[in-house]
């Protein structure tokens, strides 16, 4: 009873420093500075992406071109997310065998109805279109690689969720993630052979909200898209797949 | 200039996203390319060391943007010389394990080296990075790879270790992003340099709690007390040379995420105190866990968080010659744990668990891993002729200086219960009665003894000439402590 009340209080204390401390942050007020005199990044950038790297939409720019580095970063985790998760959840050949009977069983024990199956096969199509509007647009619209990979995916796992005997294709999948990682990375190299600098935009960069705009910026997005749609799609198959253990 | 620092990162990189399409090529294609790579890495590492003693440090833009806006890798005598020893061990553990996964099969084996690589490079890239939020984006890298590593032999103990870190990163990472969103709403840049040199204006309450955040973090990467319940665990559940790779590569990045962020972003008075306190309750709780050990890999995790500890102190004198003492004890530990997990990983193959009662008289049937063994443990614990003595020897002399006399009480107390373990495990080995005839089943392949053998001996030429690496170290040190010229040469370009 003490220990708890001597923890409750601890507790307490700290919550009663940290939200008097953070409280004094002030959100939501205009703290950027002037555009002439960048106190913050933020100013900068905001001045920067429109008029140099005529990009639209400025979390793009910074996502992509000014903290590009960053996002290549986080795009080789989902890349080793997937690769561990194979890695931990892969079989062992001697237990595929009995595994398939049994998989077999569990594919015909329930079949979703017809509705959803429906459903599924006049959504799919839409899904892949939206997501890849999503990700074209990145430089234009809210939205980019990212969230459009990710739409994909959901394409991709309502068909596993709604036919059980639905497989991706695993070379062209893993062809895609590849040359999509390997086309990030060489745009990156690109920049730094050509003007010294790794994953530096090109002078060319067309007008502002053009859908060919922004130099290589679109082309990244493009790329991280496709990268994300099938690294998700390969944890979902996977997560989709595990089989009980042997006994 | 040809090699730019930014090739530690693309190169491990584009090899990675090719794995798996060149294993369609050639089957060998995973094990090789990641041997290609980390040894360019090591190539990068003299390149650049040579570079910068002729032209002084390199601060390399990222994306054509200058320093505070973009993204920035810096290279100095400090982080040079971390880089040096991380991808010259990452080399050697690749060698070593080269042949040390034959048994898998060619999927398994796809994974465990991209893994592994990966961890590695994301363990340069924290070292070399000059950006805070970029050093989040690495120690998830190395993160992720960790776990997955971890569990890597899908036991039960595996899984649970490996979900047992997973957990406590969660919290590692969660905590870091907060930090660094407090240091950001009050300074407006994530530049480390910038931070460091808007520091003085923040709010001191804002900076305890950020710092705070940022200790929590990193104090787990970095295996400090209370923090560290992941390490023994996932030390002693991971494949051998995984082990290794945290003892020498991954343990290394953690304090140095940690002395970055310490020494050169915050200026808070007593911090250095802190760090020395946690570093004294860190070594004496390990070193006297790890007596009691009955597993040998969970007795050398100990140990291992031991010399962080010792580390952690180190630093936390603060003086210039305690920093030297810490830098050669990071270089040291790295050298003779991964030697110990090499050699140890041996007998636990040959035997059939990986308890130290199984160790009776096994130089009989290994005995070159027996000898590295010896040899490591003696380097470990400070005796004369090898590189480890070094390394206590200055951290004594600084502690000394500074009239810290409960840490040298501590330190020498803490160097009698290393010796007793490691004499412990080392009398078994050449002593006791030898249990059973049977030639040992699993030799040492060429590549591992050649592993072996380069750590063994740098061990003995640096525990004979230390003057071959001391100034190296002294450079590493005076970059470290040299804050205002850091902020300078990175900040000196605006646009």
């Amino acid at each position: 009873m003490l220990k708890k009340l001597i923890v409750f209080l601890l507790i307490a204390t700290l919550g009663y420093t940290l939200a008097v401390t953070l409280s004094s942050i002030p959100i939501g007020k205009n703290r950027i500075g002037s555009i002439e005199n960048p106190e913050t990044v933020a100013a900068y950038y905001l001045d920067k992406s429109p008029n140099d790297l005529k990009v639209a939409n400025t979390i793009t720019a910074v996502v992509v071109n000014f903290r590009g580095f960053d996002t290549l970063g986080e795009v080789s985790v989902l890349f080793l997310a997937a690769t561990g998760l194979a890695s931990i959840l892969y079989r062992k050949e001697e237990e595929e065998e009995e595994e398939n009977i049994r998989h077999i069983s569990h594919r015909l024990n329930l079949p979703s109805s017809s509705l959803v199956q429906t459903g599924a096969k006049i959504l799919f199509p839409l899904i892949i279109v939206l997501g890849i509007y999503v990700f074209i647009h990145g430089h234009l619209t809210p939205g980019g690689g990212f969230q459009g990979g990710a739409i994909i995916a959901t394409g991709f796992l309502l068909m596993l969720v709604s036919y059980k005997g639905f497989e991706t294709n695993h070379k062209v999948m893993v062809w895609l993630e590849s040359l999509a990682g390997l086309g990030f990375v060489g745009v990156g190299v690109f920049g730094l052979v050509k003007y010294g600098s790794f994953l530096q935009n090109t002078g060319w960069t067309g007008n502002l909200n053009d859908l060919i705009s922004g130099g290589l910026i679109p082309l990244i997005y493009i790329f991280v898209g496709i990268k994300v749609a099938t690294e998700l799609t390969n944890i979902l198959d996977i997560l989709l797949n595990i089989k009980p253990r042997k006994k | 200039m040809v090699i730019t620092p930014v090739h530690y990162i693309v190169a491990p990189l584009i090899a990675a996203f090719a794995i798996p399409l060149l294993t369609k090529i050639h089957k060998d294609a995973a094990r090789i390319v990641p041997g290609i790579v980390l040894f360019y890495n090591v190539v990068i590492s003299f390149f650049l060391m040579n570079h910068i003693a002729e032209h002084g440090m390199i601060s390399e833009t990222l994306a054509g943007w200058e320093a505070p806006w973009g993204i920035n890798l810096v290279v100095t005598p400090f982080t040079g010389f971390l880089a040096t020893m991380v991808s010259i061990l990452g080399f050697i553990i690749w060698l070593y394990g080269y042949r040390f996964k034959r048994t898998l099969k060619g999927g398994e084996v796809k994974f465990y080296e991209i893994l592994q690589m990966m961890m590695i490079a994301g363990s340069i890239g924290i070292i070399i990075t000059g950006d805070i939020f970029n050093m989040f984006v690495f120690i998830e890298i190395v993160g992720i790879s960790a776990f997955s590593l971890t569990a890597f032999y899908r036991s039960r103990d595996g899984a649970e270790a490996g979900f047992k870190y997973l957990l406590i990163g969660g919290f590692a990472s969660a905590f870091l992003l907060l930090g660094i969103l407090i240091i950001y709403t009050q300074t407006g840049t994530l530049n480390m340099a910038q931070i460091a040199e808007r520091m003085p204006e923040v709010p001191q309450q804002m900076k305890i709690i950020a710092l705070v955040f940022f200790l929590v973090a990193l104090g787990i990467e970095a295996e400090m007390f209370p923090l560290n319940g992941w390490a023994p665990d996932a030390y002693s559940q991971a494949p051998s040379p995984t082990s290794a790779t945290f003892a020498a590569v991954v343990s290394v990045a953690g304090v140095y995420a940690l002395i970055r962020v310490v020494f050169t972003m915050f200026d808070v008075e007593g911090v250095n105190n802190y760090l020395m306190v946690m570093g004294f309750v860190t070594m004496l709780i390990a070193e006297i866990a790890a007596i009691s050990q009955k597993n040998l890999k969970r007795m050398l995790a100990y140990s291992s968080i031991g010399q962080v500890g010792l580390i952690l102190i180190s630093f936390g004198i603060g003086s210039n010659l305690a920093v030297f003492g810490a830098l050669f004890l990071m270089l040291n530990h790295s050298v003779i744990k991964s030697l110990l997990f090499m050699a140890g990983s041996y007998f636990i193959y040959n035997t059939d668990d990986k308890r130290i009662t199984a160790l009776n008289g096994i130089h009989k049937k290994l005995p070159i891993v027996s000898f590295f063994f010896a040899l490591g443990s003696l380097a470990i614990i400070g005796f004369p002729p090898f590189s480890g003595f070094w390394s206590k020897f200055y951290i004594l002399i600084s502690a000394a200086n500074e009239k810290y006399i409960f840490l040298i009480i501590g330190i020498l107390l803490v160097t009698i219960i290393e010796l007793t373990y490691y004499l412990r495990v080392v009398g078994r080995i050449y002593f006791a009665k030898e249990e059973e005839g049977e030639p040992a089943s699993h030799r040492p392949s060429i590549n591992a003894l050649v592993a072996m053998s380069s750590l063994a001996l740098f061990i003995i030429v640096i525990g004979v000439y230390p003057d071959l690496i001391m100034p190296h170290i002294q450079n590493a040190a005076d970059a470290l402590l040299d804050k205002t010229n850091y902020i300078q040469q990175i900040l000196s370009v605006k646009n």
